[in-house]
């Protein structure tokens, strides 16, 4: 494949149609714009050097390139650095109340916090965002508040989704966040979709589109890609390549350059980041951003990365890795310290401020926390409704024989913790 | 068969998407064969060798005076009307599908592209659970989503993507977000000579999902209100096509447009002693099962085209305490539990005689 440039590219990425001329001596065929050659050639896919990384920042939070620094101000990167670290503060008290029971599964992000927040950062509000189950970050950054994450992992009154799926499931409208979804992979065609609608729209709205590189395996990954490049739509892949789809690690999950190395056989420009380098994620995705809309073409971004975590609750991930392995990224290449070190080296952050916001954060989230536990669940009459826009009579006679039925057997089911 | 036949069965659809080209004619001409090389079929018309008549005669509405002025119209020229009122009405209405851009491997997107532009009516590559998926995302961002699956049979890889996403869009997000401005349409059915996979009837898998609502019109007629309704109507449509009906079957339908309203049943023949329920092109083959027992058995038959198959018109078919009512069990009248067969299809089908023998037996349980 031996791709050059590992930058996007100047030229806009798109198939002209050529002319046929049955005078000349050039190949004629429709389906590729190319020269002869006489020489029997297999192109090598470049595995052992495959596309380089980008980064801003060395490990140790330094900027590497001063060009490359995109000069945020204070404000803006403490907003980073807290928002990391209140989304890892959530991930350990709703971790551990999964593992006393109060509620039925969980999600952690631990490690990829840069790839979430960078990503937003870069981002418009009213950019749509699709995403797979990793991405609370995004969601965080826009402000989306602790009582309704822990409201949909309730599953209590107060969740916008009425209780209807498992944690870690979240949605908002008005923080343009479309909701997840549990089957992998299934929202990047929707993105293309959405992408394509703004565009018609003239919207200047990008979609950006979160998805791992487990996911990026699925048929719809394959069909989005496509869809995205010959129908020139806005809109960003943003692929977070961890490493691991529970216990399958990339080895097992692809034998080529990873994913950025697909984007160019599809015609789509495409980079490959350093995840764990919160302003390189800024960087890459703010250029997208821009010349998507500009341009109505997508873009792709792999941002490496390493999940620190478990899959999810219900995997030990010993099983298949060893804690060595895992303690190099928790301690040596952590998105949340390396920004933490960039920051006391420009003076914005010190030991203080960090034993004090430490303290803050975990108040903030027992707060939530204790409150949505004590919330009631919503009506059991809320499982009838939105299956169709209006309730047809059939299913209106569901939901009173329910209710009849409840009169009758109520005792045996567990109607104190639920709305009337 | 014989060779013309072949040729010709071979031919007809690769005709019509060789729209405007001498198709097959070009190539022998190219291989040095005289165009008249092939042996005609015997005059007389040697039976078994003929390639087989419809199992079903259209029967027309009368022309529908309600909604304005009518033009005779196939059932894929009313699916064109349809498409057209759509796009005129809603400026955000976009088709896309396989091979809709030239007008349709079926000819029901003929002149739209030109009428309404390239962003508008526009090929995908060929990926039906991308074409899907696709159509959501425009759905879910606001816009009417018109997808074509060129044939039913094709259907499946998109499974995911109905089942799974569209129709639970809604309900999985508490009503923050939803697809309902989704209509996918789909050619259906059997056809003659489709054989596994392009005559598949598969609206039965999707008969059961909670979400999605599945339509299947007669005539076209009731094709143009009922694919008006599915694009109007605020949930993910499916609209299946019968596409044996596309060009033979032919009435008045009105040039403006109207609304069919979805899950309701239409009772076509009133009567009291059997009732016959059917979509699609099946509803002509027992409207002629309804005359035959009518003639040789004296009996008399209601006659129901269900329309809509999720959610249906309960009411008007059976109501629960019907049970009580019936005086022999209920028939179902289905092609086999094997997949779609080509030359044997003539015994495949649920035909008239089927239908009719079910009656029978029902009549004399």
């Amino acid at each position: 494949m031996g791709v050059s440039s590992p930058a996007f590219s100047p030229q806009h990425s798109q198939r002209q149609q050529q002319h046929f001329s049955s005078l000349d001596d050039k190949p004629q065929f429709p389906g590729a714009s190319a020269e002869f050659i006489d020489k029997l050639e297999f192109i090598q896919p470049n595995v052992i050097s495959g596309i380089p990384i980008y980064r801003v920042m060395d490990r140790q939070g330094q900027i590497i390139n001063p060009s490359e620094d995109p000069h945020l101000p204070q404000e803006k990167v403490l907003k980073f650095y807290k928002t990391m670290t209140l989304l890892n503060t959530m991930d350990r008290i709703l971790y551990e109340s999964q593992r006393q029971g109060r509620i039925s599964f969980y999600m952690t992000n631990y490690g990829e916090e840069g790839t979430h927040v960078g990503s937003a950062a870069a981002l418009d509000n009213t950019d749509l965002v699709f995403g797979q189950y990793r991405e609370a970050g995004v969601l965080m950054y826009r402000n989306y508040p602790l009582e309704l994450f822990m409201a949909q992992c309730y599953g209590n009154v107060s969740d916008l989704g009425k209780g209807r799926q498992m944690p870690v499931h979240y949605g908002c409208r008005e923080r343009h966040f479309v909701t997840i979804s549990s089957p992998l992979a299934t929202q990047i065609p929707q993105a293309v979709g959405a992408a394509y609608a703004a565009k018609r729209a003239n919207a200047n709205r990008v979609i950006i589109c979160y998805f791992g590189e487990g996911a990026a395996s699925e048929g719809d990954a394959h069909a989005g890609f496509n869809f995205a490049a010959t129908l020139e739509c806005p809109i960003i892949f943003f692929c977070r390549n961890n490493g691991y789809a529970i216990s399958t690690p990339t080895s097992e999950q692809y034998r080529g350059d990873g994913i950025a190395a697909r984007g160019p056989g599809y015609g789509i420009l495409s980079i490959r980041v350093d995840g764990n380098d919160v302003f390189a994620v800024y960087n890459a995705t703010k250029e997208a951003r821009r010349r998507a809309v500009a341009e109505n073409q997508p873009f792709l971004i792999e941002a490496m990365t390493y999940r620190i975590g478990h899959h999810s609750t219900s995997d030990d991930s010993s099983a298949y890795r060893s804690v060595d392995e895992v303690n190099y990224w928790d301690k040596q290449d952590h998105p949340i310290s390396r920004l933490r070190q960039y920051l006391q080296s420009r003076g914005w952050w010190d030991d203080e401020q960090e034993k004090a916001w430490r303290k803050q954060s975990r108040r903030k989230v027992m707060e939530a926390f204790e409150q949505a536990e004590r919330k009631l669940k919503p009506s059991p009459s809320l499982l009838f409704s939105d299956v169709y826009q209006e309730m047809p009579t059939q299913l209106r006679k569901q939901q009173e024989s329910l209710a009849r039925h409840l009169q009758t057997y109520g005792e045996h089911y567990p109607l104190d913790h639920f709305e009337k | 068969m014989g060779m013309a036949a072949t040729a010709a069965t071979a031919g007809r659809l690769l005709r019509l998407r060789a729209a405007g080209t001498e198709g097959p004619w070009r190539r022998l001409r190219a291989a040095g064969l005289p165009r008249g090389f092939l042996q005609p079929a015997s005059a007389d018309g040697d039976a078994a060798q003929r390639r087989q008549v419809a199992h079903f005669t259209f029967q027309p509405d009368p022309e529908p005076l309600e909604y304005g002025q009518t033009q005779k119209m196939n059932l894929f020229q009313a699916v064109t009307s349809a498409l057209d009122n759509s796009l005129a009405k809603d400026p955000t209405a976009v088709i896309f599908g396989e091979d809709v851009a030239f007008g349709g491997v079926f000819r029901c997107t003929v002149g739209l592209r030109d009428k309404y532009g390239k962003d508008r009516v526009f090929n995908t590559p060929l990926c039906e659970q991308g074409i899907v998926g696709f159509g959501i995302g425009i759905a879910v961002a606001g816009a009417t989503a018109i997808a074509e699956i060129q044939f039913a049979d094709y259907i499946f890889p998109a499974f995911d993507q109905i089942v799974n996403e569209a129709a639970k869009y809604r309900y999985r997000s508490g009503d923050l977000f939803n697809c309902g401005s989704l209509t996918i349409r789909s050619p259906w059915g059997c056809v003659g000579h489709g054989a596994l996979y392009h005559s598949q009837s598969p609206e039965a898998f999707f008969a059961h999902c909670p979400g999605i609502k599945v339509v299947i019109p007669r005539s076209p007629f009731q094709a143009k209100g009922l694919l008006l309704s599915c694009i109007e109507d605020k949930n993910p449509c499916i609209f299946f096509e019968p596409k044996i009906l596309y060009r033979a079957a032919v009435e008045q339908v009105p040039i403006e447009p109207y609304n069919i309203p979805l899950s309701q049943a239409e009772v076509i023949q009133e009567g009291s002693d059997v009732t016959l329920v059917a979509w699609g092109t099946q509803v002509h083959v027992i409207r002629e099962v309804a005359s035959m027992a009518h003639e040789k058995l004296g009996v008399s038959c209601e006659v129901i085209d269900l329309r809509t198959i999720i959610p249906w018109d309960v009411d008007t078919v059976c109501k629960e305490e019907c049970f009580l009512n019936l005086e022999a069990p209920i028939s179902r009248v289905c092609g086999y539990d094997t997949p779609f067969p080509h030359i044997f299809e003539p015994f495949y089908i649920p035909d008239k005689w089927k239908c009719y023998d079910a009656l029978r037996k029902m009549i004399n349980y």
